[in-house]
């Protein structure tokens, strides 16, 4: 009697138990686990913190974010994932960074939690994710190493990404009688017309390194220029790549004073502030001049798509979440990574003041926004692949090209010799990290 | 065997032992420094064996330590034939030069002007030694943003007072220079001044007395009495800001990070960027260990020619 008790007791334990896994929730299982994002001191994240505590309220799983200014976080990454076990259960990193990540083994492909079943949301779908965005910041492989293709993989999400889109002070062209520019040799010709107007015309960054570099890119791709070959010989001594120096000399000579001190914050800064006429760079200047603690220009700003050179091609960078090696918690991060990009999460960033990635979203909030449908226009010609994300890359950006480059907006001299100089030193480096030892 | 009378005096006493070969109490020093030694051997000598070990390794941040290539001296072979090394020496001395000069003149003579009490000198004092006060990071940004070409306090006083355009402080080489120069002489003269102060002070009135009953005037008593005599001082004092000017870094990074192109890189900011930035510490090492060596010949170079301890007269 006793034993049949018993087992009796155990049938109905295993049964009540069985129905309760059955219909558990996909996050019961890591409610009260703690993850740590680490991420960049930006306005878009500062605007996910909200829909990190409606995850926690959602999911149980708690969320620790620590947040540094952006350039400093690769540091700091790069610590935390060489350790055996890390701290960092969710990185977003700069899309330029992602190749180094996965050399050195730092990154979990995503591909086992998009074939979990009790991880992935049916709906997530991830095709509605723009595709430039996904390229450049999630997937390494292919045959440069940094885009799709056969060998390729899924290291991260977009989730804080950008393309370029000019904005313009709509009162000063109209004032000056200057059509908005759709090809460079217009916004040449309206940075030339404002100078002489004594108008600041376009502010651009401009700092030595990074900053100088990210602002010639913006004008090489549309020019029709690249950093290297197809057999990684480095090109930027090219005509198009002269071309887009001579654009940035241009820009230096006729925007507001100070451009080769700008980062991206002070170039953002002289057009939220009212002093210079146009904008060419990330689309989050358009959340920015929203924001009126920032911005002394809501109202009065336009927006168009990335003038066209020879071809059309906008950046693509920002940011890419994914999930370190040595997480302790990569079920419970992938939830996260999957909770704030998924559409509803997409669409409460738009609320919350952030950038979306989902072209549904940029669809749905078309007529909310007056730069949504430009970013709509714009991403199908964003380029993923207008700079090159090897490993090298940040000492080509920095070290060859940050320099040189400052050498052309602070100085008269000939840009050619200056960018044969680079060029040379650009391969010296590719040479020293073996790219041409399969050459005979 | 007779033996001998013993001493009335001495009888009651014990008997001398034999002098032991070891005597325990001769290691308590030893045991005083140990603590000392081992924490100078830690924090002191392994970083500078662990930069010498470093420099013979190609390694990168994000790699296990035991996966990096061992490659011999290819490390300095590249830093003695890279320019850009010797650029930022170039720029390291230069800015040594300027400021290190400019600090002990002024330092000295805010010094000798404060130095006797007048109304209010501890005011002046205390406002003076303010700018030690402040840390790196915080400086760099004041002065950036005084700088600033936009909102800049400099370039707008200068436009309202003297009708002078805004200038692009921090985005023109020689400006940029100029700039940082400025900001370190604003931090660090105080240290010259504090220390050259405290030195005046403790001077023997007598000898400053029995120089003016001889007949010397202010500046004869400034040049042939006073600053002989607190010349060790001056000698620590320069000491330590020469090594102050190769350590230092966090000032530039914040205000120019080393630009334009590399106009304010000093060298411990290229080895920064090199370690971190372009993540090759093996090749930061090798400059480490050459801006140790550096550093090392200039100080011994230093103290031999002036050596503060050669002579007990001085303060």
């Amino acid at each position: 009697m006793k034993h049949l008790f018993k087992t009796g007791l155990a049938a109905a334990s295993a049964m009540v138990l069985s129905t309760g896994l059955a219909f558990a929730g996909p996050y019961d299982k890591y409610a009260g686990t703690t993850i740590v994002v680490s991420w960049p001191a930006l306005s878009h994240f500062k605007a996910a913190e909200t829909l990190i505590e409606e995850f926690t309220a959602e999911t149980g799983i708690e969320v620790e974010v620590d947040a540094l200014q952006y350039l400093n976080l690769r540091d700091r990454q790069l610590l935390e994932m060489s350790k055996p076990r890390g701290d960092y259960d969710v990185v977003s990193w700069v899309v330029m960074w992602k190749g180094e990540y996965v050399s050195k083994g730092l990154l979990t492909p995503l591909s086992q939690f998009f074939t979990s079943g009790s991880l992935v949301d049916p709906n997530y779908d991830i095709d509605d994710i723009a595709d430039a965005y996904l390229q450049n910041g999630g997937v390494v492989g292919g045959k440069k190493g940094y885009m799709p293709g056969k060998s390729g993989a899924l290291y991260g999400i977009p989730f804080g990404a950008e393309t370029s889109i000019l904005a313009y002070r709509k009162d000063i062209l109209e004032e000056q009688g200057i059509d908005v520019p759709g090809t460079y040799d217009e916004l040449r010709a309206a940075m030339a017309k404002l100078k002489e107007a004594g108008i600041p015309a376009m502010t651009s960054r401009g700092a030595t390194g990074h900053q100088v570099t990210a602002a010639w890119l913006f004008h090489l791709a549309p020019l029709g220029g690249k950093i290297f070959d197809d057999q990684w010989n480095p090109v930027v001594n090219s005509p198009e790549a002269v071309e887009a120096a001579e654009v940035l000399r241009e820009i230096a000579k006729t925007g507001p004073v100070g451009i080769p001190a700008f980062g991206f914050g002070e170039a953002a800064a002289s057009f939220l502030q009212g002093e210079s006429a146009m904008y060419l760079d990330t689309l989050k200047i358009a959340a920015m001049v929203r924001d009126p603690a920032q911005s002394k220009v809501d109202g009065k700003v336009g927006y168009a798509t990335h003038p066209v050179g020879s071809r059309c091609g906008s950046e693509t960078g920002g940011f890419a979440m994914g999930i370190p090696a040595n997480s302790q918690n990569k079920e419970a991060a992938f939830l996260f990574l999957q909770y704030m990009t998924n559409k509803a999460g997409d669409q409460r960033m738009v609320e919350l003041g952030g950038d979306p990635v989902r072209m549904s979203t940029l669809a749905a909030n078309a007529d909310k926004f007056e730069d949504f449908p430009v970013v709509l226009e714009q991403l199908p010609c964003a380029d993923a692949d207008w700079r090159p994300l090897i490993p090298e890359w940040n000492e080509l950006n920095i070290d060859v090209l940050g320099q040189a480059l400052t050498e052309v907006i602070t100085t008269d001299k000939p840009i050619q010799p200056i960018m044969d100089a680079a060029n040379e030193k650009a391969r010296a480096i590719m040479q020293r990290e073996g790219y041409y030892v399969w050459r005979n | 065997m007779a033996h001998a009378p013993q001493d009335p005096l001495t009888a009651a006493l014990p008997m001398p032992m034999a002098k032991p070969r070891f005597e325990p109490g001769f290691l308590t020093p030893y045991a005083f420094i140990i603590p000392a030694l081992l924490v100078m051997l830690g924090g002191l000598l392994y970083p500078v064996f662990m930069a010498l070990y470093l420099s013979f390794y190609d390694w990168q941040i994000g790699l296990p330590l035991e996966d990096a290539d061992f490659i011999g001296m290819t490390n300095f072979a590249r830093m003695f034939t890279d320019p850009q090394v010797w650029e930022v020496l170039w720029v390291t001395l230069r800015f040594g030069f300027w400021t290190i000069t400019i600090e002990m003149t002024l330092g000295v003579a805010l010094a000798l002007l404060l130095e006797k009490p007048i109304r209010g000198a501890s005011v002046f004092r205390t406002i003076f030694i303010l700018p030690l006060m402040v840390s790196p990071v915080v400086v760099g940004l004041i002065w950036r943003y005084l700088f600033d070409a936009r909102i800049g306090w400099i370039n707008y006083y200068l436009g309202a007072w003297f009708g002078i355009d805004p200038q692009v402080w921090l985005g023109d080489a020689q400006l940029a220079f100029f700039a940082i120069v400025l900001t370190d002489i604003w931090q660090w003269t105080p240290f010259i001044f504090i220390i050259v102060i405290a030195g005046l002070q403790a001077l023997p009135s007598e000898v400053v007395e029995a120089s003016t009953i001889d007949g010397a005037n202010w500046w004869q008593q400034i040049f042939l009495v006073k600053l002989p005599m607190i010349k060790s001082i001056l000698v620590i004092a320069l000491l330590m800001r020469l090594i102050d000017v190769f350590r230092g870094m966090e000032v530039m990074l914040i205000m120019t990070g080393g630009g334009p192109g590399r106009s304010t890189e000093l060298l411990s900011l290229h080895i920064y960027n090199r370690a971190f930035n372009t993540q090759q510490l093996g090749y930061a090492s090798a400059i480490s260990v050459l801006l140790i060596v550096i550093v090392f010949a200039i100080s011994t170079a230093i103290l031999t020619m002036a050596n503060p301890m050669k002579n007990k007269s001085d303060v």
